[in-house]
């Protein structure tokens, strides 16, 4: 449209309120974190300039380490865990099926529980006494198998794991599904008429044009592994003795218990910087490998 | 070819599969809410079972325990007041991103899409301190902002590839019968985005409603406790009541199930955005 000087009014009051609110609220914060990042302060008391202080304090703390080895873990759990099986209920679900709407349906819908309700869930199902899981494994004889899910050090993580898994498999689900049913129909023809099985044309035609999707659904899922808190909080909150102390909890115990604002920012500005450079590697690495 | 029968043990397969995979999702939630309606004896003796009645006493005795009236209310005027605005403010710049070619649109645009990169917990420390500083923390202001400002990059995301595909001449006859800007974005363009707002206002609505570290940190007053919040204090408070818990558990996923299997297009469409378009 043309724009004259009314028009530039126009444009400026359009978009000022909502660029105040997103300024203010979400990119104000995240400038302010950094700012934290170099400070001494537990929220109340005058803040002092520390440098990197609190930066050096986090490479040599273990606990930081350990609480970001389980971030990882919960990265690999989602990428091959949940994105494989999404990619595989997919596939079978890309076909004239009776019934292919209900899957949808029944897959998708953990999605858009909140997490409070299926970590609260899944704590009643791993419980030790009286838990769903412990249950049935002893209805169908497994008594041994019986025991504490997220109160054995060796094991809370992985039930953690499954719960996130659950979670979130309809999404990637439904996102490979919509890329699967924009792969022209003709092109699979053709492969089909050069005699292609259902497995190579999965693996040489379906999975290759479905780059772009998979690579977003990769970014999707580290980028909400590392964001990972309220399954976590809610479950174990951190325990049993920091064995699923992913690094958010890890930030919110050391601010809001320890009082520790400047060095709880630092924790958030070294996620944030970790994740965009982890995102960044991947969209090089697999962008180069594929083309 | 494959032939008839290796065709059919196929189907058999994939029909399996799918049908294991629906009872996992939907198992889960079904036993919780056949558990709330059993009795603490019943469930202690009977765990996988149906209810031999149904028993609403859990829930009578949740809702007047805890305050869920409080939560749902807190939760509904947060959400709702956050969409408004979400959805007003964001359409706006989102017309004026996709319909008026000015020379930072594109860098506002852009501005706004690297929000979603922007992860809640790491604003969380800051935005406890603005909040204190603006005197708002422990109040509904201190939920409202954040949301609205975390849900503006996906609406503008969404409105602004919606807006784009109309054609070009919309507005010029508009203008030739001499209407302003304003009065076009109102009672043309805002109308034709029906269907994306739509998705947006679900959307968002869902992402408030579920809400939970910012409500945890924001809020320290009971009375203004959001559900997630209020729903998990609930389950501390009361750990070896499991029917209790079953009972809160389930009033707070009854109402989403119902919005989600009534607007499950729309949902799935908004929650998928990202990815499908990205």
């Amino acid at each position: 449209m043309h724009i004259d000087k009314k028009v530039k009014w126009g444009i400026a009051l359009g978009l000022g309120p909502a660029l105040l609110i997103y300024i203010g609220f979400a990119i104000v914060p995240i400038i302010i974190s950094f700012y934290y990042s170099f400070m001494k302060w537990d929220g109340f008391s005058p803040m002092h300039y520390v440098g990197l202080d609190n930066f050096k304090q986090l490479f040599k703390d273990q606990l930081f380490w350990h609480s970001l080895k389980n971030n990882v873990y919960v990265i690999l759990a989602s990428v091959i865990g949940q994105l494989t099986l999404a990619m595989v209920f997919a596939l079978l679900l890309n076909r004239r099926l009776k019934g292919a709407k209900f899957f949808r349906t029944i897959g998708f819908m953990p999605v858009v529980l909140s997490s409070v309700v299926v970590s609260l869930t899944w704590s009643l199902i791993y419980n030790s006494e009286d838990g769903l899981l412990n249950e049935l494994l002893r209805a169908i004889g497994l008594h041994s198998w019986a025991q504490n899910w997220l109160g054995n050090e060796h094991l809370a993580m992985l039930s953690i794991c499954v719960t996130i898994i659950w979670q979130f498999i309809g999404l990637y689900m439904i996102i490979f599904l919509a890329a699967l049913q924009n792969i022209p129909r003709e092109i699979l023809e053709a492969a089909e008429i050069d005699g292609a099985t259902e497995w190579s044309k999965t693996w040489k035609i379906i999975i290759p044009m479905m780059k772009d999707t998979i690579m977003a659904a990769l970014v999707l899922a580290i980028s909400g592994s590392l964001k990972t808190f309220d399954q976590i909080y809610v479950m174990t909150s951190g325990g049993p003795n920091h064995a699923t102390e992913v690094s958010a909890v890890y930030m919110y115990n050391k601010t809001f218990q320890s009082l520790q604002f400047g060095y709880g920012s630092a924790i958030s500005v070294f996620i944030f910087i970790f994740g965009l450079v982890l995102i960044l590697l991947l969209n090089k690495f697999i962008g180069r490998s594929v083309a | 070819m494959e032939s008839y029968a290796n065709r059919k043990t196929k189907m058999i397969l994939i029909y399996v599969v799918l049908i294991l995979f629906a009872i996992i999702n939907a198992y889960p939630i079904l036993w919780m809410i056949l558990n709330s309606f059993k009795t603490a004896k019943e469930y202690a003796v009977d765990k996988i079972g149906l209810p031999h009645s149904l028993h609403f006493q859990n829930y009578i005795d949740a809702w007047h325990t805890a305050n869920f009236g409080g939560y749902f209310w807190n939760s509904i005027v947060v959400s709702v007041a956050a969409v408004i605005i979400t959805v007003l403010f964001g359409a706006l710049a989102a017309y004026f991103i996709a319909r008026f070619d000015f020379k930072m649109s594109k860098t506002i645009y852009n501005f706004f899409i690297f929000g979603l990169l922007v992860p809640i917990h790491a604003t969380l420390v800051p935005m406890f301190i603005l909040m204190s500083k603006l005197g708002i923390l422990n109040t509904r202001l201190s939920l409202i902002f954040p949301y609205v400002a975390f849900n503006l990059p996906i609406t503008i995301f969404l409105l602004v590839s919606f807006m784009r595909s109309f054609p070009k001449d919309i507005e010029e006859s508009a203008i030739m019968d001499g209407a302003g800007i304003l009065r076009i974005f109102w009672s043309i363009i805002l109308p034709m985005t029906r269907p994306a707002i739509a998705t947006v206002v679900i959307l968002s609505f869902i992402n408030n409603w579920n809400e939970f570290v910012f409500a945890l940190v924001l809020i320290n007053n009971p009375k203004l406790e959001t559900l997630p919040v209020g729903l998990q204090n609930f389950s501390g408070d009361h750990v070896t009541n499991y029917v209790g818990q079953f009972a809160g558990i389930t009033m707070a996923l009854v109402p989403i199930l119902i919005v989600y299997l009534f607007l499950e297009k729309e949902l799935v469409k908004g929650m998928t955005a990202g990815a499908v378009k990205g």
